[in-house]
Parts: structure tokens; C-alpha cells; sequence
């Protein structure tokens, strides 16, 4: 007898439904799998045969066929037991045929019948509801989160049995389980930390603020312990609570990822990724056979954060430059290209030499050419994507010891929330949504200068030689300075500043020895 | 061209023949200093701020336009900047080398190695060809404090190289003079302790000039910023401007002293770029410029 389940396959960021096909018949007991399935899906026959046999639910000696379709799309992961357990349960006769429609399963079982967790259940549900299924059997542990998909019936099973059983009742309605509702959560979670914790450094607060408001990159310089992670950890705490589409969105990619806690499984804080200094280029962009999310796409909405700079491989961050300037990640394979989102504000820091200490020539131990070939280790087209470059200094002892708190994160966040609402009205119906987007026609249209700011702008541009590169992103950034300021017009004053937020054409320090 | 001058050659410096521990030869490109015109050796740190720069440059260029032989190491900092300033003076100027006279160490003083020996020289004990080695360098001071008249010391941490040059003058018995710095620079340490031990104080180069027998009744120049500045600049400009010396200063100690919000101060900073009055020498580091 034939039937026939659906199930889910996810590729890169998209999700493509399979429908998992059993059919047992007479003949040799053979149980075989087709469907372009990869060994990791093969081995659910083997899951699935002692899984029911310890459920008391064994299989008869028959020969069993099982078809993943379409079959041109790659299976992977070990989600597909439980689907291929209820369609040859309902192929033996043992559920009715009819309790199988509309259904998407995914699951792992256990080889004594138990139904584990698995990554991807989010997007997996949400494309049920796309393709018209009324329910979704998941298990216990990702029932949370695929709840957080509206008008779709998300059923959480412990193990098979119990799945068998709800089915041979007729699919009845469960009554103790409220639908989980993103927004009863969605009051911002506290922070663990805070804007005010930082002592002095008002200099380097407020290239932060202007980053933040305008999503521009940022490259912190400073000896080590100045507190260039300590500020950048604060980061996301200034930016705007996640909007529920954001929210969303990243819980879809956590969820790709494998990364969503089982009790609270909705991404509310901005992420910020901070990976260690060693990792590979495909970490980091993402990759793999079948394309999985890195660390940029895991940063999506919120903040990258590379401590350390120099020391990352080339090849790391040159893999950077193209998610930066796009804000997506392709990566392209045999079976097609996939895509990730990378919307992330790129954070860096590093030391000013290799012993940390230049240019403070008390303690700086190196000699010119090796601070030069400390700062030579970053490309320039990199360094070039760095919209602000601020030097961290350490605060002094009075400044250490004063009472008085710093600017509270919350006071910051207003204000970065009101440039960046100026900056939505701004955009209304283009692609852009922060000024760090904006590329070199349409900082014609959209940064307009007062006289004067032009006029010093040419003074600037003329007498220091910037490069046509350099000049938009000094107004670029004005912009954003501008947008603080709540002014429509881009001042001399916010030129100026921005000029002083530049990466040196040539390196960090061009012209010290 | 390269020549060979051995301890018995009537061009061997005689400034050298009289003292012990002097090399049996010298490979010179270009010519020797003269006998009858006086010199002053110059040396100090290679890694040197912007003060030591400066000031290394500024008394070479009134030394060499006195008619004054400068005589330094061409090493990186103090020594290459004194040969620049000499070189824009009208007196020739030498370089003493620990490696081979053909070979330019360091390469960045290339223009050095390329003017050097058009009026001057460059003199070595070392053969032709030999490669820069760290443990040659030491003894070539011996042959700097030799040759000078007069040794100035312009920036020296406490344990400097400079100082191994300042016992050769001793031992040799020439006066020694140092650029006095402020007591908290980790780079004037090594001068100022000189002075503590008796050495002379370069207050200005007349000092120097004087202590060779010049006369320097009527000349008035000046170093550095002792011109009074007679720019009007807006209280905004003043105020930052005045915060910043011939140090770098950061960012962050601006907005301190000035007591302006940062995205002011960093405004101001940059006009004043524009104007040249503060170079940007690191990220957030500003500096009076040095007089070119």
C-alpha cells in the first residue's frame, strides 16, 4: 500500500517541501531509500526499523520503498525519521491514510522511539503554512519555536508513539497550549551592560553614537585594555529594539543555524558576533557542501565584531569586502547559489603595533618597520569600507575614579533611534535604509550641503588630495552627524567633524617617522 | 668613487691619528671632513619625537650655514634629520656608517646616501660590500666622537646608544652638550640626566657655536616656536590650539582640557589641519607641525 507525507528540506536559506513517499509490498524485506539522499539520511532506515520495534510497533518482513521527491534536491540532516516512520505506519495500514493530509512532520528519533529536537523547524513551519498544511508535527523540544508562526496547528510530540496515537484519534485539539506570542516578549530584555559603565573616552562614545545612528562600520585603535571590546560590546544596547519582521528574521537564521535555545526560542537582542581571531574564511562568510549560515549572516541586524584586526588570515576579510558593500552573502555551488542576508554594522578593533603601545614612545618597544608592518597587514580596500576610525585611549586616574557615570545606553539609543527614524523618512520607498548604504549618485540626491560646507569641502578635497572614495564617505558620514543634529542641511560644522573620524589614505599612521 | 685612506696617508684625519683605538684605514665616498673648519657631531635616538626631530634638524641647518661640519651616523631619527638640516646649510656634511660605505642602511635615508657625498662624505672602517650588522654598530661612535669638535646629544632614552658616543667623547676629551627636554619624556630622560652630570646645556645653537669660538653676537635666530604667533584665530581654534604642543596629543585629552563636546573639538581640530597649524600624526594624535 502507498502514502504519502510532507516533510521539509532547508537549502542555504530556503526552505523546499518534500513529500516523503512509502510504499510496502510483498517480496524480499528490504528496506530502500532513494531520492538523491545523502548517508545521513540513509541511516533513518535504520533509526526508524528499532525505533518502532521498541515501540511495539515493529515492521512486518516486506519489502519497504522510500522516496524523498523532488528528487533533484539534495536531502540532508536527520530530520526526515519521523515523516518516514508515519508514512510506513500509515502505508502498513496502521494509521488511517486520511489523518496524513495536510500534515508536515519533521523529527530525529531515537532508537528507543524518542523524538529529538532538530535545527530549522521555524522556516520549516513557516513554509507549511505556505504550502497549505493545517498542521505541523515537530518535536517537543522545537514546539516553542514553531509556535511562533500564526494560524498553523504546531504539534509537539515526545516520541513516536504518542505521535501514532494523536493521529489514530483524528488529529483532536490539545487545550492546554496557548500559542506563544512574540510580542508578550517582545519588551526589550535587559542589557548586561551599559554606556554609562565607561568612564571618560567621550571622544570615542560619540564616534560610537554616530556609527551606531548611520549603521556606518568602525575601527577602534588602542592600547590594549583602553576598553576598545568593552565599547563595543555596548553596541547593540544603542541600537533600536528589534522590529517583529527583524526578530523573525534572525530567529529564522538562528534557527538554520542550530543555535536557538529550547526554552526562549526567539531572537530579541541584536546579535553580537564576536569570533576568535583564528577562524576560517568559511566560518566567517558561511559555506560548507551544502551552504550553512557564518558569522556575518549570524550578525544580521546587529553587530560583527573583530578584535584584533591584523591578526585575522587575509583571506578572512577579504572574503569580507563583497557581504559589506552588498549586504548578502552568495555563495555559489554546483547545485545553485545560495544567498544569506549579512545586514550587519562591522565593528573592529585593533592596537596601533604589534606591542600596543605606539605611539606612546615610553612604552612602545617597536621600531618603525615594525609598526609598519603591523598596519601593512590590513588591505587597503578594506580599511577603505571603514567609514569611522576613532583612537581609544585609556582613561586617566581621575577619570577613573570620579563618580559621576558616563551617558547612560538608553539616553544613546534615543537619540540613535531618532536619526535613524529621519533616516526611514528619508528612504521611504528606495533600498536604502541607513546612510552607510548610500553610494555616489545618490549622496548627490540625498546629503545636501549648506554653501559654506561645500565650499570647505573643496578646500579639503583640493588641498589634501582625498580620493573621490574618501570625499563620499566623509559625507556619508556628516549625514549621520547631520541626522543627530536633526538638521536638514549637512553644516560645516558636521563636515568637519567627519573629517576628523577618517582612515588615513595609506594606513593608519602615514606620516609619523 | 670609493678611496682607501691607511693610517700613514697625509689624508688619514688627524683629528683621528692623535687619539688611541682608531682604525688602521677608512673607506671614504666622497671627500674627508676638512682640518681647519670646525665640526660638531650630532647624535640621539633613531626612534625620536617630533621634538627631537626638529630640533636635530634646526641646529644642523645654523651649525652647517656657520660654517660648521656636521658629523652624524645617518641612522634613523635624530642622525638622518641633523644630515638634512646640514644639507640645507652651506657647510658639506659626514656620515659615519657601521657597514660598508656602498650600502645605504637604512634604505629610507636614501636621499641622504644619494646627497651625502656631493660636498661631503661618507666614511666607514668597514670593506665595501660589508652588510649592516647590529654589533659593528657601536664601534663606528667612537669614530663620530673622534671626528667631532663638539658632541650634541638631542634625544636619548636612559639606556640610548647615544650614550656609548658620549663616553667616547669623554674618553677622547671633547665637550659634550645636550638638548635639555622636559623631566616626564621617557626620550629626553637620557639628556637630561647628561646635564645632571655636568654636560653642557644646548639652550639654543649659539651656545654650541660659542663654546667653538664664534661669534654669534648679532644673529637672533630662533628654534621652533619661540616665533610669536601672531595668527587671530576664533576663541574656538585658540583654545584647541593652544592645548597642543610639539608632543602629540589625543584626542581624548583635547576634550578634557578643552571642555567642548568631542564632535566640537574634532570640528575644530580639522579646521585647524586645514590651516596648517596641527598635523594628524597617528589616528586622534595632533602635533604643532615642525618648521620645514
Amino acid at each position: 500500500m502507498f502514502s504519502s507525507i510532507y516533510s521539509a528540506a532547508v537549502t542555504g536559506m530556503e526552505v523546499v517541501p518534500v513529500q516523503v513517499e512509502a510504499d510496502v509490498s510483498d517480496g524480499l524485506p528490504v528496506f530502500s531509500m532513494v531520492g538523491y539522499v545523502s548517508s545521513q539520511v540513509k541511516e533513518t532506515q535504520d533509526r526508524v526499523r528499532t525505533a518502532l520495534h521498541n515501540k511495539k510497533l515493529g515492521l512486518p518482513a516486506k519489502r519497504i520503498t522510500v522516496n524523498l521527491a523532488p528528487g533533484d534536491v539534495r536531502k540532508e540532516g536527520t530530520g526526515y525519521d519521523l515523516p518516514v516512520a508515519l508514512c510506513i505506519l500509515t502505508a502498513l495500514g496502521r494509521i488511517p491514510g486520511k489523518y496524513l493530509q495536510g500534515v508536515m512532520a519533521a523529527g530525529e528519533l531515537g532508537l528507543d522511539g524518542r523524538v529529538k529536537g532538530i535545527w530549522g523547524i521555524l522556516p520549516m513551519v513557516q513554509k507549511a503554512r505556505e504550502a497549505g498544511c493545517q498542521v505541523c508535527m515537530v518535536p517537543r523540544e522545537n514546539e516553542k519555536e514553531g509556535r511562533l508562526i500564526d494560524n498553523i496547528r504546531v504539534v509537539g510530540v515526545k516520541d513516536i508513539a504518542e505521535a501514532v496515537e494523536w493521529l489514530r484519534q483524528g488529529r483532536p485539539m490539545q487545550d492546554n497550549k496557548e500559542p506563544e506570542h512574540m510580542e508578550s516578549e517582545l519588551e526589550r530584555p535587559e542589557e548586561a551592560v551599559d554606556f554609562s559603565d565607561i568612564r571618560g573616552q567621550e571622544g570615542a562614545v560619540r564616534a560610537t553614537l554616530i556609527a551606531a545612528a548611520g549603521m556606518h562600520n568602525l575601527l577602534y585603535i588602542g592600547s590594549p585594555g583602553s576598553g576598545k571590546s568593552m565599547m563595543a560590546r555596548r553596541i547593540p544596547g544603542i541600537l533600536p529594539p528589534l522590529a517583529r519582521e527583524e526578530s523573525l528574521e534572525l530567529t529564522k537564521i538562528y534557527s538554520i543555524a542550530g543555535l536557538l535555545s529550547k526554552d526562549h526560542p526567539v531572537i530579541q537582542k541584536r546579535p553580537f558576533r564576536c569570533p576568535h581571531h583564528t577562524i576560517s574564511p568559511q566560518a566567517l562568510a558561511g559555506g560548507g557542501r551544502s551552504p550553512r549560515p557564518g558569522e556575518i549572516t549570524l550578525a544580521h541586524n546587529g553587530v560583527l565584531f573583530l578584535d584584533e584586526l591584523p591578526e585575522f588570515s587575509r583571506k578572512s576579510l577579504e572574503i569580507l569586502r563583497q557581504p559589506l558593500e552588498d549586504r548578502c552573502v552568495y555563495i555559489s555551488r554546483v547545485q545553485g547559489t545560495y544567498v544569506f542576508p549579512a545586514g550587519c554594522m562591522l565593528a573592529a578593533a585593533m592596537n596601533p603595533c604589534a606591542c600596543g603601545y605606539y605611539p606612546d614612545l615610553g612604552r612602545c618597544r617597536c621600531t618603525p618597520s615594525e609598526v609598519k608592518r603591523y598596519l601593512g597587514k590590513l588591505s587597503g580596500p578594506l580599511l577603505d569600507r571603514m567609514d569611522l576610525c576613532v583612537d581609544i585611549r585609556e582613561p586617566t586616574y581621575a577619570q577613573m575614579a570620579q563618580s559621576s557615570r558616563g551617558i547612560s545606553s538608553e539616553e544613546l539609543r534615543k537619540k540613535v533611534i531618532r536619526a535613524q527614524q529621519i533616516q526611514e523618512k528619508r528612504y521611504q520607498g528606495t533600498d536604502i535604509r541607513f546612510n552607510s548604504q548610500l553610494d555616489g549618485r545618490s549622496v548627490e540626491d540625498y546629503c545636501i550641503m549648506t554653501e559654506s560646507s561645500r565650499q570647505w569641502m573643496e578646500r579639503i578635497y583640493t588641498k589634501l588630495r582625498l580620493s573621490p572614495r574618501a570625499y563620499h564617505r566623509i559625507i556619508k558620514v556628516s549625514r549621520t552627524i547631520a541626522d543627530l543634529d536633526q538638521s536638514e542641511l549637512i553644516e560645516e560644522i558636521h563636515v568637519q567633524e567627519a573629517y576628523g573620524y577618517r582612515m588615513a589614505q595609506g594606513g593608519v599612521y602615514d606620516s609619523i617617522y | 668613487m670609493i678611496r682607501y685612506i691607511e693610517k700613514d696617508h697625509p689624508a688619514y684625519p688627524k683629528r683621528l691619528r692623535k687619539l688611541p683605538g682608531m682604525p688602521s684605514h677608512l673607506y671614504v665616498n666622497g671627500c674627508l671632513p676638512r682640518e681647519e673648519q670646525p665640526t660638531v657631531g650630532i647624535v640621539g635616538a633613531r626612534r625620536c619625537t617630533n621634538y627631537g626631530k626638529q630640533t636635530a634638524r634646526e641646529f644642523a641647518r645654523v651649525f652647517s650655514d656657520w660654517g660648521i661640519q656636521v658629523v652624524s651616523g645617518m641612522a634613523m631619527g635624530v642622525d638622518g634629520e641633523s644630515h638634512r638640516g646640514a644639507l640645507q646649510g652651506k657647510t658639506p656634511t659626514f656620515a659615519v656608517l657601521g657597514c660598508g660605505v656602498d650600502i645605504c642602511y637604512p634604505s629610507c635615508n636614501g636621499d641622504l646616501f644619494g646627497q651625502i657625498p656631493a660636498k661631503g662624505g661618507i666614511l666607514s672602517e668597514y670593506p665595501p660590500g660589508m652588510p649592516p650588522v647590529g654589533r659593528y654598530f657601536p664601534a663606528r661612535n667612537r669614530i663620530i666622537s673622534g671626528l667631532s669638535d663638539v658632541l650634541l646629544v638631542v634625544e636619548a632614552r636612559r639606556k640610548s646608544g647615544s650614550l656609548i658616543t658620549v663616553d667616547c667623547a669623554l674618553e677622547q676629551g671633547k665637550s659634550v652638550y645636550a638638548v635639555p627636554g622636559r623631566v616626564t619624556d621617557p626620550l629626553s630622560e637620557g639628556c637630561n640626566s647628561l646635564i645632571a652630570q655636568g654636560a653642557g646645556i644646548a639652550l639654543s645653537p649659539e651656545v654650541v657655536l660659542n663654546e667653538l669660538g664664534l661669534d654669534t653676537y648679532k644673529t637672533k635666530e630662533k628654534i621652533g616656536g619661540g616665533k610669536k604667533s601672531k595668527l587671530s584665530l576664533a576663541r574656538d581654534l585658540e583654545l584647541v590650539y593652544s592645548c597642543i604642543g610639539f608632543q602629540p596629543t589625543d584626542y581624548e585629552t583635547l576634550i578634557a582640557q578643552c571642555g567642548y563636546p568631542p564632535g566640537q573639538v574634532l570640528a575644530v581640530l580639522t579646521e585647524l589641519q586645514l590651516l596648517g597649524l596641527v598635523e594628524e600624526v597617528g589616528k586622534n594624535y595632533y602635533v604643532r607641525p615642525s618648521a620645514k
